[in-house]
């Protein structure tokens, strides 16, 4: 349990998060039809920058990426009063794509990114970056409780920004997954989700007085199902909701920020869950209709504005929404309806099968989660790397053999597939071991994918985005790819740091497995820079809490 | 058609990266779908859209109106054959 010490949105309906509340509660929406952005993509709807903000948000040697993260968090630190030297104070950046029109420059690397902007606050710590698709935002505000809870650091700055581009609008049209009007959640006429441009931000403290926000639990649930099908009953979604529930009162909810995104299959899969962990009175709010899909930054925005609205005795109405379209039991509503309660659950799902669920209530009655410490035991250890004299294809046709769909995969997937399946090849996973973590490391992201699919899209005369090559270029896409081989339902993340700080990769470890009833971890570095140029380390942890 | 076809296996044998499958195996009435036939999944499907697309100039903008199309390679050719562009 955390603390929330400030918080901003920067998005086209505003620089702060009072205007983005405000401006919500008057019912405005930023979502408009674009057609010929971007050359050949087709028509959409979007939630984008206009030209005069994006003039007055620019910082002159950034990247428009950099300079949206830089001034929501310089916003947010306003309200503060922090040594941002200290070596207690981490940033955490939560992004799908980052810096991605950058492909080919040294700022394309995430953690470039997170550093330049770490480095542009007056930070000095490493930062990390949250890469797990949709939920990175959650995933970012999961990791602050960890290492605030573990003492790593007293404070963590959790920013989300995206930045929309024709890579993403492309690949998301490939998948037609794409609305050409603004969305619908949880409708019966909602045909995909738009694309959305913002940055948000939440300080969080390790202790702080008075009465606050605070972040009392969140859990990181698998479909181990498919990588961009949700599980039909909400499986992973379901689990996340009742772990963060267990023992906790469900009246004291005002509402359930739901994903909503608009997608037929993602609205369907939630209302699954909501029904499955019985929280079919809990009164929803959707907020996609006013921002779109703000991806890497959806998670921090929508938790921001629930604290704001939450705070004023107002659950959200759910924009875009009239009759419902979903199959599982939910109250949903397109008006705004008054409560008095003072906490509230957010989900969010995503590609790679990753679900998260986290519980927020505004409290003086402030406790130390006491999560206890987790030691890591290694049990094995694998690493592969292009140097070895023997291909990744050798080695899975000379040994593993059984898998066809390890030849869809690409580059960095291989590599921690074939890694995990030696690993687990001397120690299988026995029936009870069924939950283990999976948390990957990386420089490189996913870049050999996101070049792969540049190529498809980069000639206009000769435009095809491929779908298949689209999913790869989020790189927990490789985390969900090991979970369905193995069955692996508990928590999978991918965290991208500036290099092999073994160090760092340990503290997030222990802290994210501290207090979990996780028997075993796999973990390490997983980096893929070319066919040439790869190295992996994974190990099997099996783990003590004490 | 047979011609047609034997381009389509291959086109999309190639496509979806299907390794293991020889152009001799792959029968053209073998349901593309399911745990029977090749176990193609939503994203092969997208994938073959794409095929289409860019080898025959064939724009289908819902993957729904696919679902009778995409039955075996026989049914494909049998549409491309109809509806090409080129």
């Amino acid at each position: 349990m955390i603390n929330v010490l400030a918080t901003n949105i920067t998005s086209p309906l505003g620089f702060t998060t009072e205007q983005n509340y405000q401006a919500v509660l008057s019912g405005s929406s930023a979502l408009k039809r674009y057609e010929g952005l971007w050359g050949p993509a087709e028509p959409f709807a979007a939630s984008l920058f206009s030209e005069e903000q994006r003039t007055a948000l620019t910082i002159e040697g950034y990247t428009f990426f950099e300079a949206l993260a830089i001034r929501s968090i310089r916003e947010a630190l306003t309200h503060t009063h922090l040594d941002l030297a200290s070596e207690r104070i981490v940033l955490i950046l939560s992004t799908t794509k980052g810096n991605i029109e950058a492909l080919g420059e040294e700022r394309y690397y995430p953690s470039k990114a997170a550093q330049r902007i770490a480095e542009a606050i007056g930070l000095t710590t490493k930062p990390i970056v949250v890469c797990n698709a949709c939920v990175s935002g959650l995933s970012a505000q999961l990791l602050a409780n960890h290492l605030l809870s573990a003492n790593v650091y007293d404070y963590a700055i959790a920013v989300g920004a995206e930045v929309q581009s024709k890579f993403i609008v492309s690949g998301f049209q490939s998948l037609k997954a794409v609305s050409e009007e603004p969305c619908r959640p949880f409708d019966i006429e909602r045909n995909g989700l738009n694309p959305g441009e913002a940055a948000a931000t939440i300080v969080f403290a390790r202790n702080a007085d008075g009465e606050r926000w605070c972040l009392m639990d969140g859990a990181t649930c698998n479909d181990a199902y498919h990588n961009v099908s949700p599980s039909p009953q909400g499986e992973g979604l379901t689990n996340a909701i009742n772990a963060v529930l267990a023992g906790q009162d469900k009246s004291r909810l005002a509402t359930v920020c739901v994903h909503g995104t608009a997608t037929l299959y993602n609205d369907q899969m939630e209302s699954k869950a909501i029904e499955r962990a019985n929280l079919s009175d809990i009164p929803l709010s959707a907020l996609k209709g006013y921002y779109g899909h703000t991806m890497g930054a959806a998670g921090v925005l929508e938790t921001i504005l629930t604290m704001r609205a939450t705070d004023d005795g107002i659950i959200l109405p759910s924009k875009g929404f009239t009759e419902p379209g979903v199959s599982g039991k939910v109250s949903i509503s397109g008006e705004p309806k008054k409560t008095d309660k003072r906490a509230f659950l957010k989900l969010m799902s995503g590609f790679g099968g990753c679900n998260v669920a986290a519980m927020y209530e505004k409290t003086k009655d402030y406790r130390q989660r006491t999560t206890g410490k987790a030691k890591l035991v290694k049990a094995h250890t694998i690493k592969l790397s292009s140097e070895d004299g023997q291909t990744l294809t050798d080695i899975y046709k000379q040994q593993i053999g059984d898998y066809p769909k390890f030849y869809k995969m690409d580059l960095l997937t291989r590599l921690a597939f074939v890694a995990t399946e030696k690993v687990l090849s001397n120690f299988p996973l026995k029936g009870e071991d069924k939950k283990p973590a999976l948390i990957l490391f990386n420089h490189s992201s996913s870049i050999v994918a996101d070049r792969q699919f540049f190529d498809t899209i980069c000639d206009a005369e000769n435009y095809f985005p491929s779908p298949s090559v689209f999913v790869y270029t989020l790189p927990n896409i490789t985390t969900g790819e090991v979970a369905i081989r193995h069955h692996l339902c508990g928590e999978t993340s991918f965290y991208i740091l500036p290099d092999k700080d073994e160090a760092l990769m340990q503290q997030i470890l222990e802290a994210s497995l501290a207090g979990t009833d996780t028997p075993t971890a796999i973990s390490g570095w997983v980096d893929a820079e070319s066919e040439t140029c790869y190295e992996c380390e994974l190990t099997l942890y099996n783990i003590i809490n004490i | 058609m047979e011609q047609l076809i034997n381009d389509l296996k291959l086109q999309i044998k190639e496509a979806l990266n299907l390794e293991e499958l020889s152009l001799e195996e792959f029968d053209e009435n073998a349901p593309l779908f399911g745990d029977e036939g090749i176990g193609l999944d939503s994203i092969d499907v997208l994938e073959i859209i794409v095929l289409l697309e860019k080898n025959y100039g064939i724009r289908l903008a819902n993957p729904k109106d696919g679902r009778a199309i995409f039955q075996s390679v026989k049914t494909i050719a049998e549409y491309v054959q109809a509806n090409r562009k080129k």
